[in-house]
């Protein structure tokens, strides 16, 4: 199987799915335009044989980024407080441009064909909300509480979207990079 | 009318006609913790069963008591530290996660690998390999009954982590595998011992089929139980030996190939029926390929560099985002590694195989009876530091 004609093909059929800009390095990566395109995208690409969810994750990309869309310099110049909102980031650095999303990566593997695609589609930060794909593969169903519970995005149609690895007390999504932590009683 | 004429009154009848009924024929629901400490879940796992007198209705697996947040420490470190942090993942096969984080770095620095580091690699992920499946054949032998196999396990896994030891001085943890190549060479002996393990190792296979993997007493309790479809096992993205044992020829080294695998000569062994007797023979068989691998290897190991030049002492990746994956003891181990430009990843994910193989638990386990859960549960071969990360 051609691998780009599949593409192209998934690209003609969905509308809104473009080649990503930016690759995950030697892998096929496509973009969604919006959430509404994933499940439509996601059938397709399962019926055409890629069966495997591989990966389910998201980049936090809080920060002054580069025209490429790499935060820039490193690190954010002036960090959030612990009571600041996120969306408060980019007054707070007015020269800079700033880019506040979820940039959300899926991975599909094809096993006979030896193939797999990566999926991306950006949300914005304040109220994040995507499609689950329990409904087509049954891999999502940890790796999306793992994207709830660490990231704080929420999968509509997930059967059980609670946390998973980190504690009930726990407040916040420690993979945000504006997660600040409240003292708890493992703090001495 | 005494104790005494009560015993010896009659036989019972046991006949089901004859058996008590429970109230309108039906049991109560009843909640059990299975963990997590138990001595069968093989570390901090707790899984909340709801059973129906013997037979299970629902099972939801809690995890997270070892989770140390490396994603997020590693946010916070130079990408040499961040190799020490995969050493605690998956703690009983360290290699192939060293393997991974380093793979996807050298991806984003674009890092040419010497052919002798490249071999060195293939041969220390295939010796743990072989440690990994050791343990698990010893330790599933316990989960169901049979001590004694555990104990001829342990004295060839002594002999790997002593050639570990040999090696870079630690057991567990090597750190051995660094970003651009290997930490030291390997010294003629090492080599020779490494021969000579092998040598005592292969006839050994012979010695667990015997003690354990055709024990009747072993085949009744794993043949036939926990069975995975080829369906249900991909549906769910399990991967290594569980995906194989359902008869799915998915292996990274085969299908992704990286650090020259494609250059060996090996097999992936496939389970017939998916059972856990399936997911167990398939480990006692890779075993064997890891072991041809590392002979191969070894024969073939050619002179040159340990290290890639050109890799700083802190590397700073030019901005970009890189997934590599690895064949690792437990499954398809996939790191996906964002640098923003800096000393420091700006994220990194594990997708860590214990913990996508360990999500199945809430579906096999319904309908099946408790006595069923430790070798379905010891079958899927997890390890908490992996899963939890």
């Amino acid at each position: 199987m051609n691998i780009s004609a599949l593409l192209d093909e998934a690209a003609a059929k969905v509308p809104g799915v473009l080649p990503s800009s930016v690759l995950v390095k030697d892998y096929p990566t496509l973009r969604l335009g919006s959430p509404a395109y994933l499940l439509p995208l996601a059938s397709f690409l399962k019926e055409k044989g890629f069966t495997y969810l591989e990966i389910i994750t998201a980049v936090d990309w809080l920060g002054p980024v580069s025209p490429e869309g790499y935060p820039r310099g490193g690190r954010n110049p002036n960090p959030l407080q612990e009571s600041e909102p996120p969306m408060a980031a980019p007054a707070k650095n007015p020269a800079v441009p700033y880019k506040p999303v979820f940039d959300l990566l899926w991975c599909l593997a094809d096993i006979d064909a030896k193939a797999r695609v990566f999926l991306r589609l950006e949300v914005p930060r304040e109220n994040p909300v995507v499609p689950s794909l329990t409904g087509l593969f049954k891999a999502a169903d940890w790796q999306e509480r793992e994207t709830f519970d660490l990231l704080g995005i929420r999968f509509e149609g997930h059967p059980n979207l609670a946390k998973i690895l980190t504690p009930e007390f726990l407040k916040g999504h420690p993979l945000r990079k504006d997660y600040a932590h409240v003292k708890d009683k493992y703090d001495e | 009318m005494t104790n005494k004429e009560v015993l010896h009154d009659e036989t019972p009848d046991t006949s089901p006609e004859k058996a008590p009924a429970f109230s309108g024929g039906k049991f109560d629901q009843l909640f059990v913790n299975l963990g997590p400490q138990h001595p069968s879940t093989h570390g901090v796992l707790r899984v909340g069963l709801t059973i129906e007198g013997e037979v299970i209705t629902k099972a939801e697996p809690d995890i997270g008591y070892l989770h140390r947040g490396t994603c997020k420490l590693a946010e916070a470190r130079g990408y040499h530290q961040c190799v020490v942090l995969t050493d605690r993942w998956d703690y009983v096969s360290a290699m192939p996660n060293n393997l991974a984080l380093c793979l996807a770095a050298e991806k984003l620095l674009g890092a040419e690998i010497p052919a002798r580091a490249q071999h060195l690699r293939v041969i220390m992920c295939e010796l743990n390999r072989i440690a990994s499946h050791l343990l698990f054949v010893g330790t599933y032998g316990i989960d169901l009954g049979a001590l004694t196999p555990f104990l001829h396990v342990f004295r060839e896994r002594e002999m790997i982590l002593d050639l570990y030891e040999m090696l870079c001085g630690a057991r567990l943890t090597y750190n051995y595998i660094r970003i651009g190549g290997v930490m030291s060479d390997v010294s003629p002996e090492w080599a020779a011992k490494t021969r000579e393990f092998l040598g005592f190792f292969k006839p050994r296979l012979k010695e667990y089929d015997d003690l354990l993997s055709f024990n009747p007493i072993f085949l009744a309790r794993a043949e036939g139980v926990g069975i995975v479809s080829k369906e249900t096992a991909i549906d769910w993205g399990l991967s290594g030996p569980n995906l194989r044992g359902s008869g799915v020829p998915y292996d990274v080294r085969k299908s992704d190939p990286y650090s020259g695998y494609e250059k060996f000569d090996f097999e992936v062994p496939l389970g017939k029926t998916g059972s856990c007797w399936d997911r167990y023979y398939c480990r006692v068989l890779e075993m064997v390929q890891s072991a041809r691998i590392v002979e191969q290897a070894l024969d073939a190991l050619p002179a040159g560099d340990l290290t890639a030049k050109g890799v700083a002492k802190t590397p700073k990746p030019p901005p970009g985002e890189a997934y590599a994956h690895v064949e690792a003891s437990r499954g398809d181990l996939g790191i996906y590694l964002v640098s923003d430009g800096g000393p420091a990843p700006y994220r990194l994910h594990v997708r860590a195989p214990s913990f996508v193989n360990l999500a199945i638990l809430q579906e096999m386990l319904v309908g099946r009876k408790v006595a069923d859960v430790i070798a379905v549960l010891g079958s899927i071969d997890i390890v908490l530091g992996e899963t939890d990360r």
